[in-house]
């Protein structure tokens, strides 16, 4: 077996994989029992999410009082989560869309399963901005539907109603762009289906495909489309979201470079999380060969450099705000740093600032466990990033008299831990019964920095 | 009616783009191919044209946009006027977010919509699986004997530089 | 009535419906309407069963209002006041604005009443032996005793606070005439009997004068918190701003300062404020006097006041609040030596709002003490509560063979009686009181008593077997008497008539015959030696007085005006002492003294207080009343939430431990007591964390000053230049085009910090009127009470002075709110006239609104807060919606109301007048603080204030446009010192 390697590039996909490695490799976790790891795993996100529930339940029947808020503070963790959530997001439709544009073929080992975190993201993030509500069950009056109140519409100029456009079509093409991705892999996996069972569900949910060359044409077209459309998207949503606070009168909220600081926080926090689940995937899966040390310093390097943005928000917020002579904008800030909430503050500077530095040094970025441990920071840090903001701008603002201090009570912390719950365990069911991997995509770069010389058997 | 179907198999992306011009060039007529994964050259090789879905894309998002538009102007100033900060009543401004949100949706949805319409997929389909692996390692071109000229062995010399794997005639019955 | 009983007034914890009020409620509460309403004539016959209206009484049209004059039962200053009453109950009670008293002002204690009368905790019944009884069996029962009584001439005592009524007073001399040996004795829990026994030694009359505030130029008050609860707070406001007119060059600004060492609510007000230890006030009176008889004191503050004073001759007053005669002879021997007898100070029309004499009250308890009593009579007081040595007294009044009390409920001192003969409510009685000689306030029931009660005449005239009603009682001695004092109206019916309708009567009274000062009684006064030990206060808080409505949760849950603290009584000390002392706020200490050689000792939490004199701690009375663990439960029920008040724990504590007789009247200054710290901690709630308008020193800013939220400035630099102390204007500019036009009405709101004293009676006001529930101490240490209207406090210490502003902060009603553009259903808009409208039912309570306010005067309903127990829900405005959990909801300048008056204006054809519209807290200003109207309308108070160049807007920079602006806060003081 004669094996050219190119001598610029290596190879995306290692140990010299045929097309049907590739199937049986991708496909294996689907068709063996479930391990112990899974189900230690699962076991864990489930009582997680069931603590979620839990306290959600409490808050609906007793009272948005549950939560640690006040006169003052109005948002805290709700909101906080919300952002936090969406940001996760993001990376996903990056992998997807924006890398695909640009033609990275080495997205392709981690574009399903980003995509899947991205949806899964959006389900989380979409919760609170139900939940935070004094009457969740009035949510629907958020929606311009004909009705018999005049009719009453919405306040199309309200960022929340911003939002709730801009979440629900995010998750509907994320959604979509996600699942046209996972037709063909869905064909495949009917077609090397055992039990009959298995064989209808995924001969349901294939579409019928059949791998014709007329279908493919039209089919890069919309995935092309899709990626398209979904880049404009991913920047709009997180520019919305960030508007939430942008075009208020708050002084910390109230900031013109909110839209590209937050995309890039986003992009940020998403490209840890992806690194933290797919360290863990291609360790427990087996996966080392598609999602390779290649991979992983790619991420790295776009976690630099969106860390390098972000970095860069926070100088100028700073600046902007001591600069601008307003008074209370300069209060908010030196507060942020030194006033009673300072170590929220100093928590995100060390872990979105500094920590992002050490992948500067390849020896890092190769090594599995420190990359880890810096991406699981990050996601912290970029919690607080929304923490600091939301809610340490709120403690005071413009009259002293009204000034006050949060802190959280039990039912906001296990909501948070209920999300995450939720999150874990979508995506554990997702990598029992999904292909992680875009198998057709795997085998279209199967020949990435090879010498094809068509021998394969 | 019924045809005579000459299937070919292969087993690289490569020999199936050269196989399926070599046939073209050779004016024999193409059915289609079956492939595990978007071959890249297999459009032009098999002389398909471009898709439409473009235009169906940008019309789409042209019609949200203009329609959400027009609704929230509608709704904020005509259907029933308040007062909401002292602003104006059509702030069009604070508008655009939402039309692009809706500008997106109706793109994006409403063609690939179009695309499961243009090629007859559904939930729940039959599918037609020309070649058992079509959907895993196998390449596969399916040509229409169509004239008496055609002859078996002109095709088996035709593709042998592309290490053709298999080779079989069938009947179809169904409508193509 | 019946159908009273048959209801269940007591809360029942466990059946709190959840959701506003429920089907059973509101089945309740329409029962008590129809009931309230067919009752509601005042002398509507009564009736047994609830039924629907057959034959609509003349007055009442469900729907409609309607208003009685009647007087305040709220303390003894006895102001005047107009109920509201809506389906024959009265809902909302507002001043009389043509009452010579209290002028249209009202204070939060009097507002806060009405509550006290829908209390379920008052009795139902009369009680024999704590056992509940009938009318009859009680009296027989009395009679037999009296009789016996009679027949062997035991004493006869009957207790009562100041009872300025003549008909109840000439009832109980009758009665009592009727024994042997037989005594009237009255006394005040704030007792002013120094100031009547020093104008008994210095001008031979035993009276309370007539301060006149509105005829002075220099005010003196050593501890005199006359502003806020000292005699007769509202009147005295009115008059003090009489003497303070902002008006461009014909102005008139009088120079007040305060001599204390508590914050008191008129110290936070003064010009200047001098902050001395009770162990200096004689001192200081003294070095005063000498002073000003052409000495020079060693203090150069005391010059100066000298100095002013003489320069102010008969334009000047020296007000003296401590309760001890040395220091009360020697302000009157001041206000004698600056000839302000005669001019503001009034002794020969004397007050009559307050007579007690301390003296015969210590005499009355020797005599119980020692057993002497065969019968005591305990009315309108509780004397166990609040006189030294109050709780000893228990065991010897049990022991007395008949004691009854007429209190309205089973408190400290009617436990201890025989019999309960329960009293109306003072909403529910005929009486009146004669408030200064000469003016007669009268009070008419404005609803059938709800409890089986009867009114003290009555009772008397039961037991001298002369039965006769209060109302007969009380015709007749006007007709004998008042009306004969008047020459205008010669047909009694007629003059009957308007005076019930007025609520008063002012008369041609004999004036009091006074004697020549005497500075006889001054020969043995003399200078104390100093001392630095440490001294407590005994005061009394703007909403809890002495305790007479510690059973009211509208005041246990009012905000103090200067420390904000709610639900507690606390041992107030400054910085220094708590340093020396080593205690940070909320750390409970214990104060000991000596009284009467024994021990006392009173364990409290600190607050730490600025602007407190060193070496004093001051605790609030009226606290640890019998009956407050009933506030266990107020607040919402949730698995965090602290109680109120532990289980079976009162709120705050007895301070009156310390009270004792020193030369014959009772001292709420202890000269002498020790404090130390414990271990325990209490936690403190209030409703405002930062106080001051400086930000803390390791935040502030490079080059920046305090926060432009209070313009300041000083009389003199206003006089020199109007718009003195203004912040430098903002000029707005606004992306869009200008849309919006206020056609017809445009209101606004135009507020004088100047007049504004922090009196709070706004914030109870709002309360009553908006349906605003009571949310508990838990909620509001959350930081979420719910008043719309909130008044901040900004303090402002250096090293001598100390200055305090207070600024009402309600809905700004922007032009450009933030809270409207931020919300997605359109839950909060704008009308055409100006208004920032906000629809509960739309609302979904993102709280988005609240967050983008600048003010943050939202308030979100963050559980179903409960209003009340069953029966107080029906003090419920019918006119405002009870909001639901989830919702949000503020300040909406009592919309209901301007519609009244718009709808009123229409059907009778004429066009709204200026000030036919007056919110809540308006209406009640006892400082006219607050004005509210139409801003097209270029003839309007609000337009005139509009146009002073004191009046500015706050947060004007961000671009909100609001509708409610301030006055520039003008104090008559040397350099201004910012807060």
């Amino acid at each position: 077996m004669s094996e050219v390697y190119s001598i610029l590039r290596e190879p995306l996909i290692g140990g010299n994989k045929t097309y049907n490695d590739v199937t049986n490799d991708v496909c294996s976790p689907l068709e063996r029992k479930p391990t112990i790891a899974w189900w230690f795993a699962f076991t864990i996100s489930f009582t997680m999410l069931i603590a979620g529930v839990i306290s959600v339940t409490y808050l609906l029947t007793t009272g948005i009082g549950t939560w640690g808020l006040n006169n003052t503070i109005g948002w805290a963790f709700d909101i906080t989560n919300f952002v936090f959530w969406i940001g996760i997001g993001h990376a996903g439709t990056l992998i997807s869309a924006i890398l695909f544009l640009f033609r990275q073929k080495w997205r392709t080992s981690v574009n399903r399963s980003a995509e899947a975190m991205t949806i899964f993201a959006v389900i989380c993030a979409g919760i609170f901005p139900i939940i935070h509500m004094g009457r969740p069950w009035l949510a629907f009056f958020v929606i311009p539907y004909p009705n018999e109140r005049g009719p009453l519409w919405v306040n199309f100029r309200s960022p929340l109603v911003w939002d709730m456009f801009a979440i629900s079509t995010y998750f509907t093409i994320s959604f979509v762009f996600w699942y046209v991705g996972l037709i063909p892999d869905l064909a495949t996996i009917r077609d090397r289906a055992q039990s009959h069972f298995k064989r209808k569900i995924f001969g349901f949910l294939s579409f019928g495909w059949n791998g014709s060359n007329r279908t493919w044409s039209h089919y890069e077209k919309i995935y092309l489309l899709l990626a398209g459309l979904a880049t404009p998207l991913v920047v709009s949503v997180h520019t919305i979201v960030s508007w939430d606070f942008a075009t208020s009168v708050i002084p910390g909220w109230h900031t013109t470079i909110f839209p590209p600081y937050f995309v890039a926080g986003a992009v940020f926090s998403g490209f840890a999380m992806v690194l933290t689940l797919m360290l863990i995937v291609r360790k427990v899966l087996r996966f080392e060969e598609y999602i390779t040390l290649h991979h992983v310093e790619s991420m790295c390097k776009i976690i630099i450099a969106t860390g390098g943005i972000v970095s860069m928000a926070y100088g100028t917020e700073y600046f902007i705000a001591l600069y601008s002579g307003n008074e209370y904008e300069k209060f908010t800030f030196i507060n942020r740093a030194l006033g009673p909430y300072s170590w929220s503050y100093w928590i995100m500077v060390s872990c979105n600032v500094i920590s992002p530095q050490l992948f500067w040094f390849r020896k890092i970025r190769r090594n599995v466990a420190l990359v880890f441990l810096i991406s699981i920071f990050i996601n912290i840090g970029m919690w607080f990033e929304r923490f600091v903001i939301i809610t340490t701008s709120l403690t005071r603002d413009y009259l002293p008299a009204s000034w006050d201090s949060y802190s959280p009570t039990s039912i906001e912390i296990a909501t948070l831990v209920g999300s995450f719950g939720l999150f874990l365990t979508l995506f554990l069911l997702f990598a029992r019964f999904l292909p992680m991997i875009a198998i057709g995509e795997v085998k279209g770069v199967l020949s990435y920095g090879r010498k094809n010389n068509g021998e394969h058997l | 009616m019924s045809r005579r179907l000459l299937v070919t198999v292969f087993e690289d992306e490569l020999d199936i783009v050269n196989a399926t011009r070599t046939a073209r060039e050779n004016r024999y007529n193409i059915v289609d191919v079956y492939t595990p994964f978007a071959v890249h050259g297999l459009d032009e090789a098999m002389g398909l044209k471009p898709s439409k879905l473009g235009w169906v894309c940008f019309a789409l998002g042209l019609a949200g946009a203009v329609a959400k538009l027009w609704f929230q102007i509608w709704t904020s100033s005509q259907s029933w006027p308040v007062n909401v900060g002292g602003k104006p009543l059509s702030s069009v401004p604070a508008f655009v977010p939402v039309t692009f949100e809706i500008m997106v949706l109706f793109a994006g949805v409403g063609t690939v919509i179009t695309f499961f319409a243009l090629r007859k997929l559904f939930p729940g389909k039959k599918p037609h699986i020309v070649y058992e692996g079509a959907t895993n390692n196998r390449f596969i071109l399916v040509l229409e004997q169509s004239d008496a000229a055609f002859d078996l062995r002109n095709v088996r010399t035709m593709f042998e530089p592309f290490n053709l794997v298999a080779m079989e005639e069938r009947i179809d019955k169904e409508k193509k | 009535m019946s159908e009273y009983h048959n209801v269940k007034f007591e809360r029942e914890q466990e059946t709190i419906p959840h959701r506003g009020i429920d089907r059973r409620d509101f089945l309740k509460l329409s029962g008590f309407t129809f009931a309230g309403a067919l009752l509601g004539g005042c002398q509507a016959p009564k009736v047994d069963k609830a039924i629907p209206f057959l034959v609509k009484p003349e007055e009442i049209t469900p729907g409609l209002s309607t208003f009685y004059a009647t007087t305040c039962g709220g303390c003894n200053a006895s102001c005047g006041i107009i109920t509201k009453n809506r389906d024959g109950r009265p809902i909302k009670i507002e001043g009389n604005p043509s009452h010579p008293i209290s002028q249209g002002g009202l204070c939060a204690v009097g507002q806060a009443h009405l509550l006290g009368l829908y209390d379920s905790h008052r009795l139902k019944n009369p009680t024999m032996l704590g056992k509940e009884t009938v009318w009859n069996d009680i009296d027989s029962a009395i009679k037999n005793t009296l009789k016996e009584i009679q027949t062997n001439n035991g004493a006869v005592r009957f207790l009562s606070n100041t009872i300025s009524s003549p008909t109840q007073r000439n009832t109980i001399a009758k009665f009592l005439s009727g024994f042997s040996n037989a005594q009237h004795i009255e006394y005040d829990a704030l007792s002013v009997s120094a100031i009547l026994d020093a104008h008994e030694k210095t001008h031979g009359t035993r009276v309370l004068p007539h301060y006149r505030f509105d005829k002075t130029e220099v005010i003196v008050s050593v501890d005199a918190d006359f502003l806020g609860t000292w005699i007769s707070p509202v009147e005295f406001t009115k008059d003090y701003h009489k003497g303070k007119i902002l008006n461009g060059n014909n102005s008139k600004f009088s120079f007040h300062a305060q001599i204390e060492a508590n914050v008191s609510l008129t110290g936070s007000n003064a010009d200047k404020r001098i902050s001395i230890s009770p162990n200096a006030y004689k001192n200081f009176l003294y070095d005063l006097t000498t002073t000003i008889e052409g000495g020079k004191s060693s203090i150069a503050e005391v010059n100066e006041l000298a100095r002013k004073l003489l320069s102010a001759k008969g334009k000047s007053l020296v007000v003296c609040g401590v309760n001890d005669i040395e220091l009360q002879l020697l302000s009157n021997y001041i206000n004698h030596l600056l000839s302000n007898y005669g001019n503001t100070i009034d002794i020969e029309t004397p007050s009559k709002q307050y007579r007690g004499n301390d003296t015969e009250l210590q005499k009355l308890i020797s005599e119980i003490t020692e057993g002497k009593i065969s019968a005591l009579f305990i009315y309108n007081g509780n004397p166990l509560f609040d006189i030294p040595e109050g709780n000893a007294l228990k065991k010897h009044i049990e022991a007395i063979p008949l004691s009854i009390s007429f209190s309205e409920r089973s408190d400290e001192t009617s436990s201890a009686t025989t019999f309960i003969c329960p009293e109306h409510h003072s909403l529910e009685s005929w009486n009146e009181n004669e408030v200064r000689a000469g003016i007669y306030s009268l009070s008419q029931p404005v609803l059938q008593p709800l409890r089986n009660t009867r009114s003290l005449i009555e009772s008397l005239n039961a037991w001298m077997d002369t039965p006769k009603t209060a109302y007969d009682a009380i015709r007749d001695e006007w007709k004998n008497s008042v009306f004969t004092m008047q020459k205008k109206e010669n047909d009694f019916q007629k003059f009957w008539d308007k005076c019930v309708h007025d609520g008063f009567a002012e008369v041609e009274s004999g004036k009091n015959t006074v004697q020549e000062f005497s500075k006889q009684s001054l020969q043995n006064i003399s200078r104390s030696s100093e001392t630095t030990a440490m001294a407590l206060i005994l005061y009394p808080k703007i909403s809890i007085r002495e305790g007479k409505h510690a059973h009211n949760p509208w005041l246990q849950e009012l905000p103090d005006p200067i420390t904000k603290i709610v639900w507690d009584n606390y041992v107030s000390l400054s910085k220094k002492t708590a340093e020396h002392l080593s205690v940070k706020e909320n750390d409970v200490v214990e104060i000991t003294a000596q009284i009467s050689n024994e021990r006392r000792t009173l364990k409290l939490p600190t607050h730490i207080q600025q602007g407190m004199c060193d070496n004093v701690v001051a605790v609030a009375l009226g606290y640890g009343r019998k009956g407050t663990e009933r506030f266990t439960n107020i607040g919402p029920e949730w698995f965090e939430a602290k109680p109120t008040v532990n289980q079976g724990e009162l709120v705050g504590k007895n301070a009156a431990v310390f009270l004792q007789f020193v030369n014959g009247s009772i001292s709420y200054n202890l000269l002498q007591c020790s404090v130390s710290k414990t271990k325990e901690q209490y936690r403190l709630a209030a409703t405002q964390e930062y106080h001051s308008l400086q930000m803390p020193e390791h935040l502030v800013p490079a080059g920046s000053e305090r926060r432009p939220i209070i313009q300041e400035t000083t009389f003199g630099a206003y006089i020199q230049d109007n718009s003195a102390g203004s912040f430098s204007k903002h000029e707005y500019e606004s992306i869009w085009p200008e849309e919006h036009q206020y056609n017809n009405h445009h209101w606004g709101m135009a507020i004088d910090l100047t007049k504004c004293t922090g009196c709070s009676g706004c914030v109870i006001g709002c309360q009553s009127e908006n349906n605003i529930p009571c949310v508990g101490k838990d909620e509001i240490a959350r930081n979420r009470e719910m008043t719309w209207i909130r008044i901040d406090r900004y303090f402002q210490e250096e090293e001598n002075t100390f200055s305090v502003a207070f600024q009402p902060m309600m809905c700004h009603h922007c032009n450009n709110a933030p809270c409207e553009t931020v919300c997605p259903v359109l839950a909060t808009v704008h009308n055409e006239e100006g208004l920032n409208q906000q629809i509960y039912n739309r609302c979904v309570g993102t709280r988005y609104c609240s967050n983008n306010c600048p003010y943050k005067v939202r308030r979100f309903n963050w559980f179903d807060y409960e209003h009340g127990d069953e029966m107080q829900k029906l003090v419920l405005n019918p006119d405002v919606v009870v909001r639901e959990r989830g919702v949000m909801e503020k300040c909406s300048f009592c919309i209901q109301r301007i519609q009244e008056a718009k709808i009123i204006a229409k059907s009778n054809g004429v066009a709204l007048k200026d000030g036919d519209i007056q919110p809540a807290c308006q209406q009640s200003c006892p400082a006219n603080a607050i004005v509210f109207g139409d801003m097209n309308d270029k003839n309007s108070e609000l337009s005139k204030r509009m146009n002073d160049k004191r009046y500015y807007k706050v947060l004007e920079e961000v671009g909100t446009r609001p509708a409610v602006g301030y006055m520039t806060l003008v104090r008559n003081s040397d350099e201004v010192n910012n807060v």
